[in-house]
């Protein structure tokens, strides 16, 4: 690399506080990928019971009656010579009138023991058994859904949720933020190497700033809708059934309410930006690299109003903003476009998307704030500093003086 | 411990709907839902075969596993119970079914499908037993009174068991040995032993 290591005024390292800050937030983001790996097989990934009944009024041996009024009753439904009232059959003890006989109580300590058991058939019930497969008949009820009986698929639907999507996506959110929080420490802020000068340019219009904000703040509140979603069992229900029936119901809501914004500003964002985004040579140099990210040298690869980097996050933007849009379509009507099978899959990719998206723009809006210094007031002021528009986007720079 | 399960014997069924007729009848379960339904396969053809199928209140069940709240719940006789105060009408349940169970009363856009509904083997909800808010919102407590769902008591052929899963296979591997052939008991694969591999 070029450049004459004396113009540097301003470190990277400089930045101490900065640095404490990402130090702290590493380590937090470490704790927490710990216990995302422990999710992993900390063994709850099946469905436990919760909930056990019992027959009111007897203190001891509750499940054992319980198991034998259930079971006489299902005996009722044997051969009548067995069942009814014949010289064979067995009289039934427990009188039937509609008075409650069974009671429902909280399960203490929830384990898997019983599904474990419930999961293996023994030799009579494996008698039985014929194999998995789709079917799908006629049916005279007046119900969407009604001709289906049976879809294996909606279990292989289940891993790919609950166990593919949700801990590849904890794991990609977290992981990034991990890595970026460490960026943070070790190297401090992208730093304006040759300091602040009192004189600005003009970076983003009003326009394009109302826009960008209007995308990114219905774009955050989808992904926090989203996340409440996803996941609010772990998040949410430590504190509380209630909240997380609230939340949940909000976010059900909001994740909806969310789109049409999103939508609008996205398109005007395409309308506005694509044609400066479109690659260039420039941009091979600029990524070969890595936009001079980790040295503090002033000599970075040069870029017109955006570089290669901000391209890579214009293009997630839209072509994963576009995907989440489609596929967001149709899961709002449900049966218009879509059948229940295309509709599982449209969804499971409407998910694997959506962690991706949070984690790339997780690290756009790190470098557009604490990463880089300088960035932020481009979007927000829309004026940024001499120094810095030299150092990052010299070609823009001087197609601005130019013009001049 | 008792673990209760569905068996419909496809060689009796004769689709006449008396038991969703008298589900639908027992929890006054609102209109456009219907908890337990008649499908029939090869419809005219030779192989002509008819099945009762609701929530087969499946082991491990996949819709308790991908519920975003606390809605679905599984009690240890292995019946699947729904909570309509804390459902956002999400629909998750509604993918992650095997048997098309939850059902909504709206087809309309995530979050104003209103709340889920299934079949609750006749189990009521999380209200207190027997009393009136648990009817209005998850119809008869059939099960606390000691009786087993009605949509099988009522059957007139016993196509449609229901009780514990070794008394009822008993019953229907007597059956199946005295009249000399029998199609298995459909679903239970899926619902009840997913991972076997035989």
């Amino acid at each position: 690399m070029s450049g004459d290591g004396s113009e540097v005024r301003v470190r990277g390292r400089d930045f101490t506080g900065y640095r404490i800050g990402g130090a702290i937030a590493a380590a937090l983001l470490f704790l927490a990928l710990v216990v995302q790996g422990w999710e992993l097989f900390d063994g709850d990934a099946r469905t436990v019971p919760e909930v056990a009944w019992s027959a009111a009024g007897d203190a001891g041996g509750e499940s054992i009656l319980t198991d034998e009024i259930l079971r006489d009753r299902t005996r009722l439904q044997s051969q009548r010579f067995r069942s009814g009232p014949s010289p064979d059959g067995t009289a039934e003890t427990f009188k039937v009138g509609d008075a409650i006989l069974l009671g429902n109580r909280a399960i203490d300590d929830e384990d898997a023991m019983l599904t474990e058991i419930w999961r293996l058939p023994d030799d009579e019930s494996g008698s039985l058994l014929r194999g998995s497969e789709r079917i799908i008949g006629i049916s005279s009820l007046p119900y969407a859904n009604a001709a289906l009986f049976e879809r294996p698929f909606a279990r292989d639907w289940r891993l790919g949720l609950a166990d593919v999507v949700t801990h590849v996506g904890a794991f990609a959110i977290l992981g990034f933020s991990f890595l970026l929080a460490l960026v943070l420490a070790v190297r401090g802020r992208v730093p304006i190497a040759k300091g602040r000068t009192d004189r600005t340019v003009k970076r983003f219009g009003l326009l394009e700033r109302a826009n960008h904000w209007l995308t990114a703040v219905s774009f955050i509140m989808l992904a926090l809708t989203g996340i409440t979603i996803a996941y609010g069992r772990t998040l949410i229900l430590p504190f509380g059934e209630e909240l997380l029936g609230s939340l949940g119901w909000l976010a059900t809501w909001g994740h909806a309410m969310f789109f049409p914004p999103f939508a609008l500003g996205l398109t005007a964002m395409i309308l506005l930006w694509t044609v400066r985004n479109l690659p260039s040579r420039l941009d091979i140099e600029w990524l070969r690299r890595a936009g001079g990210f980790f040295s503090d040298d002033p000599d970075n690869p040069p870029a017109r109003k955006f570089n290669a980097g901000q391209k890579l996050v214009y293009w997630s933007a839209v072509i994963g903003g576009l995907l989440m849009i489609a596929t967001g379509i149709f899961l709002m009507f449900p049966f218009w476009f879509a059948d229940l099978q295309t509709m599982s899959w449209i969804m499971l990719t409407h998910a694997l998307i959506a962690v991706f998206l949070i984690a790339i723009f997780i690290g756009h809006i790190y470098i557009g704030t604490v990463g880089m210094q300088g960035a932020f007031w481009a979007m927000w002021t829309g004026d940024v500093d001499r120094n810095w528009a030299e150092e990052h986007h010299e070609l823009w720079m001087h197609e601005l003086d130019k013009g001049r | 411990m008792a673990r209760m399960k569905f068996l419909c014997d496809t060689d009796r069924c004769i689709e006449c709907n008396a038991c969703a007729t008298s589900c639908k009848n027992e929890h006054e379960v609102p209109w456009g839902m219907v908890r337990r339904r008649v499908v029939t396969i090869n419809d005219g053809e030779p192989g002509e075969k008819s099945i009762a199928i609701s929530c087969m209140h499946c082991t491990d069940a996949p819709c308790v596993a991908v519920c975003p709240v606390s809605t679905l719940y599984q009690t240890d006789v292995g019946i699947v119970l729904h909570d309509k105060d804390t459902c956002i009408g999400c629909g998750y349940c509604f993918y992650a079914c095997p048997f098309g169970a939850p059902q909504f009363p709206k087809t309309t856009l995530f979050g104003s499908r209103g709340k889920m509904d299934k079949c609750t083997y006749c189990a009521g909800g999380p209200e207190e037993n027997g009393s009136e808010a648990e009817y209005s919102k998850y119809g008869r407590n059939r099960i606390a009174e000691g009786k087993l769902p009605l949509c099988a008591e009522v059957c007139s052929t016993r196509a449609l068991l229901a009780g514990d899963g070794d008394e009822i296979g008993e019953i229907f591997r007597e059956r199946v040995l005295h009249r000399g052939y029998g199609a298995g008991a459909w679903g239970w694969k899926t619902a009840y032993y997913p991972e076997d591999e035989a």
